[in-house]
């Protein structure tokens, strides 16, 4: 990947929480939730990000954005460092990089019309005024499927399916180069999710946009993703390309995630080999010593307790950092 | 099918009423012991009534009209306040999506499973507190002598799941409602859930009527699928017939609809165009025609009633059934 075709490059990102002693307190635990990641974006590439709740991922988006500060570590978006911007340069680059939240119903305002929120970013950056403003507000709505019209009406007037729509034209509005999507159709009807999801190919299709897909859904993923990274307690435990990582997933995680996402198929589903895990996920500010899986791994052997395994790769592309896989 | 010989909770055109719509119209099913039904469907969709009705726990604004829900041989509709009041929690219970949500912050969760047992079986508080700790381990949770005397906050979202399905379970009831009782857990933590409630199934002969939205989750567990549209059942079938030969055009857009694993990658998914009627907008023939890519006119003026078609059990409102080859070619 050239310099250029970068729209993110993260270098050892780290993010902690707490720690610091309060007025009369002592102080807490860090909660490490985020520990140490590296990870490229192409242009018009979508990466997916998988893990479960408390894995660090929302706290990994909110980094990119520039909303969280890491304690270390370097987050480049196309090519502009985020970590240590003054404000005008934090202003300059957000305007590349996006969000699309998971509840559109949460992100939208109800007492603005849509068209007001869809022209809002493009006001606030002075992109665009009366007239134009009018009219690209009208392309952007014709963009995600909906009519010019529906600009002047209100987000509960709409449907979750249409709603979310409005959010992605909002998010498209400033051209961004990389937009995060934090499982964009997870609180959406079934039927209403191969929309959005058709909506999202055929929007980078047409601008090129790249996406960091944050889901759980690995049919999902495996449906709109060119590369998967998956993450587990505040680490990246593997990385590869969607038909190396679907095809031979190696990390014992990674297994019993795949294991786990029910198949939308009575015979595959009850016939599947079948990787429960036990336990459930330790707390982030307690992270198990040495591999951080290694309390729920099926795998674990002595040396997993005491040296933490890095990613390394192996012949078919995909990076792991397990000792047995 | 043995579920209708010897059925122990019956539905019978049961009919739900909000402000003179029909949300629930007309909805007939069976559970025999033992088995998962599953009702799925998207929101709206009269699956959440339909099963609190079960309970006599509509909202004040809904009004049963028409229809019976007998348990075994108890008319569950007849009943007082009083007489439910006894039935819940001992014959049927209820597990709801959001465990956290659904247990008392302020109480150990000890206490919350022990009360359950103590109102409905009369049992002293040791006894009670016994049966509760038995209760943890049939379900899965290590050390529970320490985890009774906890707090809900104290516990991970799973791990709450859990102490519902104890509170529900207790009393040995004959069925068990689980209102999207997955949803709002990990993939993990689910996995571990839907195995829970399997084995309890198969242990101790509990049927379950399983409030879903999720194909996958159906495809684990259920015996029986009711696909339910705009306040009516599309189709009702055993899990594997509807799955390998859905036979209305809503539940085979919806199956095509799920990204597969055969599926190539960034390729159009099959969509249901429109959205959802609202009560409002129910015509007088089938809720699904403003959708639905077999339309004609007959649709639009006549409520298609529930056809069998193919092996037992599988039933369809559809008009036009033996032209489902042409969904498929829409949604490959």
């Amino acid at each position: 990947m050239s310099e250029t075709t970068k729209v993110l490059e993260l270098r050892d990102v780290a993010v902690h929480f707490g720690g610091r002693g309060g007025f009369l307190s002592s102080p807490g635990p860090v909660v490490k939730a985020v520990n140490g990641v590296d990870l490229e974006i192409g242009r018009a590439e979508t990466v997916a990000l998988v893990g479960e709740s408390g894995c660090g991922k929302s706290t990994l988006s909110n980094t990119i954005v520039g909303l969280q500060a890491p304690v270390s570590g370097s987050v480049k978006v196309s090519g502009e460092e985020v970590v240590g911007a003054d404000k005008k340069k934090l202003n300059d680059i957000r305007r590349k990089v996006q969000m699309i939240f998971q509840d559109p119903a949460l992100s939208l305002d109800p007492r603005s019309t849509v068209g007001a929120t869809i022209a809002e970013p493009l006001i606030v950056r002075g992109v665009a005024k009366g007239k134009e403003l009018k009219e690209r507000v009208a392309t952007l709505l014709q963009q995600v499927g909906l009519r010019p019209e529906v600009a002047d009406r209100y987000p509960h007037q709409f449907s979750g399916g249409q709603r979310q729509r409005v959010v992605i034209a909002r998010a498209l509005a400033l051209e961004p180069d990389l937009v995060i999507c934090d499982e964009p159709v997870s609180a959406l009807d079934v039927s209403v999710r191969a929309q959005i999801l058709n909506l999202l190919v055929a929007l980078q299709n047409r601008t090129g946009v790249s996406y960091l897909f944050v889901s759980h859904d690995l049919g999902v993923v495996r449906h709109i993703c060119d590369r998967v990274v998956v993450m587990y307690l505040g680490r990246f435990v593997e990385i590869a390309d969607r038909d190396t990582f679907f095809a031979n997933p190696k990390h014992p995680y990674t297994k019993a995630l795949m294991s786990a996402v029910p198949e939308a198929d009575p015979v595959v589903q009850r016939s599947k080999e079948r990787i429960i895990l036990g336990g459930e996920l330790p707390s982030p500010a307690n992270i198990p010593s040495g591999c951080a899986f290694h309390t729920r791994c099926p795998l674990a052997t002595e040396i997993c307790s005491k040296e933490r395994p890095e990613l390394t790769s192996r012949p078919d592309g995909a990076r792991v950092a397990c000792h047995h896989a | 099918m043995n579920a209708a010989a010897n059925p122990l909770l019956s539905v019978d055109r049961l009919t739900i009423d909000i402000g003179g719509a029909k949300v629930v119209d007309d909805i007939s099913f069976t559970v025999a012991p033992g088995k998962v039904m599953a009702l799925v469907g998207e929101s709206g969709c009269g699956k959440s009534l339909t099963s609190y009705a079960m309970l006599g726990l509509l909202p004040p604004a809904a009004k049963r009209t028409g229809g019976r829900i007998m348990l075994e041989s108890t008319d569950l509709g007849a009943m007082s306040e009083r007489q439910l009041r006894k039935a819940r929690g001992k014959d049927i219970s209820i597990i709801f999506q959001e465990p956290s949500a659904s247990l008392d912050p302020l109480t150990t969760v000890g206490s919350q499973i022990a009360e359950a047992y103590r109102v409905h079986q009369g049992a002293s508080r040791t006894e009670a507190y016994e049966k509760a700790r038995q209760m943890l381990v049939d379900v899965g949770i290590p050390d529970p002598t320490r985890r009774l005397d906890q707090y809900p906050f104290e516990l991970s979202g799973g791990m709450c799941q859990r102490i519902m399905i104890s509170i529900a379970l207790i009393n040995g009831p004959r069925l068990l409602v689980a209102d999207e009782p997955t949803t709002a857990l990990d993939v993990t933590i689910q996995a571990q859930i839907l195995d829970l409630m399997k084995k309890l199934v198969s242990e101790r002969g509990t049927a379950i009527v399983l409030i879903t939205h999720d194909m996958g989750v159906v495809a684990d567990i259920a015996d029986e699928v009711a696909v339910m549209y705009a306040g009516r059942i599309a189709e009702i079938a055993p899990v594997h017939a509807l799955f390998a030969a859905p036979k209305h055009p809503y539940t085979a857009l919806l199956l095509a609809s799920v990204p597969k694993l055969d599926h190539s990658p960034k390729a159009d998914l099959a969509t249901i165009e429109g959205t959802v009627p609202t009560p409002s907008e129910f015509g007088v023939g089938c809720r699904f025609a403003d959708r639905c890519p077999l339309v004609t006119d007959k649709c639009r003026s006549e409520q298609p009633p529930l056809f069998q078609s193919g092996e037992s059990g599988h039933r369809s409102a559809c008009w036009h059934i033996d032209r489902m080859a042409e969904i498929r070619g829409v949604a490959a």
